[in-house]
């Protein structure tokens, strides 16, 4: 550890990870999306004519080979009968909905499915939802026509998915939730630290422990706020006494009260014992606070309440690619933080030696 | 004396001292009456949901007032005379016990008062009960260990409050949440999973205090 700290790779390392991040995770576009449908729902029988609202979709260059399709399920859709182009992100879709469909649902409802050479295949769910007069889920099979969905293009390059809602905000994605893991690491290392110190008694891992608590408080303290600058852009509102924003709230607090207690002594082996049995105590306390209770609560965090989060589609494999550095970036830029204010600690403590050993003071 | 003896003469002695002065008893009586007196006076009416928040502000200020002199009361020549008598750990457990029954008396006791001078909204008194009973252990555990953190600093009270209220919100969470469904406020079929969970709060709690307490008493 004497040695590491003194070494320069894995500092230079995490900054050339963080500017990396940084870099990729702003400026790779987000693969094309459908926001708007309108109208979003219908009757049975007649003609449906939609206006869709694209983003990051170049409709006017793929011109009249824009395609569209209502997909029911994986093995029903109704293509559109004709697609007009009114901008890079504007066309309109006529499709004909048959009188019956073959479902017992009185709403039934449709994904709509662009496709075109140019933006590759986006997907909107729920896009319309049509209402069934009257339901004769036979009949609707027997008269279904069916237009399966041919020949979908595929777009060259790096993208991030689309997600409704999120938007461009699921680049926060590299930020907020990376900031939270690094944290987490930082903070076990303080509880190690910690733990370390009560076997031994050794004030350079209380040193340890408190410049890594240090730097997990301010890690929480800006994955609060990067959270709720996205809160802010998809929830409306800064801080909404959410139990996720509720519950970090209260453990950042615990570990602030970690240095009032430090500085409540002024015998440093006392305070170091103290403040060690106190950290290992407040992150037990933490981990209910974080990862027990915001699961018996409704939340609109993503992860809670059936929201999407980490895993299956949400989290693909571009996203993979930033995401994981920047969680180790973090860290690393975390622990050079945590070793400049350790080796601070100790100067400290030599000067304070020095000044009492001075024969001077006399 | 094996550690059970010496726990039982601990937890006498603790009810022996309480008793000569009622401290915690006519203090929980005071918040019980000044509470209803203020609520009553501004709201005129104390409808369930306020009453479920008020009985648990009672109980956590109760908590505080009660536990907060557990190791700071003796001086420290008495503690050092403790330890040379009894085991550590004996004292520790002691005090936890006795500060749970204390509190589950006390929370009792504001809760004949709250109901007395009010009326009484709880419709599930078993599950109630349970929540009292979990949560003055809960908090009894957290803010005994506290207390005897803080009681090793000067200006020991403030340090309590600062150390003890982000530690025991987790237990306030569902506390609260246990008592509005023993109100009726609202009916959660997974209730049973809440009170687990603050069983596994208030063993986890239990069993660091047990782990770390060697460290702390030494001086």
């Amino acid at each position: 550890m004497q040695r590491l700290i003194r070494q320069h790779w894995w500092k230079a390392l995490g900054v050339l990870i963080l500017i990396y991040v940084f870099i990729a995770g702003m400026l790779i576009p987000l693969k094309p999306g459908i926001t708007i449908v309108t109208p979003s729902s219908t009757r049975t029988g007649g003609e449906l004519i939609i206006e869709v609202e694209g983003y990051n979709t170049n409709f006017d260059q793929a011109g009249d080979a824009v395609r569209m399709w209502l997909k029911m399920d994986d093995e029903r859709s109704l293509q559109a009968k004709r697609v007009e182009v009114l901008g890079p992100t504007r066309a309109q879709a006529a499709f004909i909905i048959p009188e019956y469909l073959p479902s017992n649902q009185k709403v039934q409802d449709f994904a709509l499915v662009v496709d075109n050479p140019v933006d590759g295949a986006a997907v909107r769910p729920n896009a319309v939802l049509v209402t069934q007069d009257s339901i004769d889920q036979e009949l609707g099979e027997q008269t279904w026509q069916n237009d399966p969905l041919t020949d979908l293009s595929q777009r060259d390059g790096i993208t991030f998915p689309f997600r409704n809602i999120l938007g461009e905000t699921i680049r926060n994605t590299y930020f907020h939730v990376s900031l939270w893991l690094a944290m987490m690491i930082i903070f076990i290392a303080a509880v190690v630290y910690s733990i370390k110190h009560l076997r031994g008694f050794n004030l350079d891992h209380d040193y340890w422990a408190a410049a890594l608590t240090a730097v997990g408080l301010l890690l929480g303290g800006l994955g609060l706020l990067t959270g709720g600058i996205w809160a802010q852009y998809t929830w409306g509102t800064f801080w909404s006494w959410d139990i996720k924003q509720f519950t970090t709230l209260i453990a950042l607090l615990i570990y602030l009260a970690y240095f009032v207690l430090r500085r409540a002594f002024p015998d440093e082996a006392q305070k170091a014992r103290i403040s060690a049995v106190y950290n290992i105590f407040a992150f037990v306390a933490l981990i209910p606070l974080i990862y027990v209770l915001p699961r018996l609560t409704d939340s609109l965090h993503p992860g809670n309440g059936g929201n999407p989060a980490l895993g299956g589609e949400d989290l693909d494999n571009t996203m993979r690619m930033v995401f994981y550095p920047a969680v180790i970036g973090w860290t690393l830029i975390g622990s050079w933080i945590a070793s400049l204010m350790y080796r601070s600690s100790k100067i400290e403590e030599q000067l304070l030696e020095n000044w009492e050993d001075s024969p001077t003071l006399d | 004396m094996n550690m059970v003896q010496q726990i039982l003469r601990l937890l006498w002695r603790d009810w022996v001292l309480e008793w000569r002065t009622r401290y915690a008893l006519s203090g929980i009586l005071l918040y019980v009456f000044a509470t209803i007196v203020l609520v009553y006076s501004a709201l005129l009416d104390i409808q369930p949901q306020v009453w479920n928040a008020l009985f648990w502000i009672i109980i956590l200020f109760a908590a505080v007032s009660a536990i907060v002199k557990s190791f700071v009361q003796e001086s420290q020549q008495r503690q050092l005379y403790y330890y040379n008598l009894v085991h550590p750990l004996a004292l520790l457990i002691a005090k936890m016990i006795y500060n749970t029954g204390l509190l589950f008396l006390l929370s009792l006791l504001s809760w004949l008062v709250l109901g007395f001078l009010t009326t009484n909204p709880v419709k599930d008194t078993g599950m109630f009960v349970l929540a009292i009973f979990l949560g003055s252990m809960g908090l009894a555990i957290a803010f005994t260990f506290i207390s005897a953190i803080s009681a090793k600093a000067q200006n020991s009270a403030t340090l309590m409050a600062v150390l003890g209220f982000p530690v025991i919100i987790p237990i306030l969470l569902i506390l609260v949440k246990i008592g509005a469904n023993a109100l009726r406020l609202m009916q959660d079929t997974a209730i049973g999973g809440d009170i687990l969970i603050l069983v596994a709060i208030n063993l986890v709690l239990l069993s660091v205090s047990i782990l770390l307490y060697p460290f702390l008493w030494r001086d």
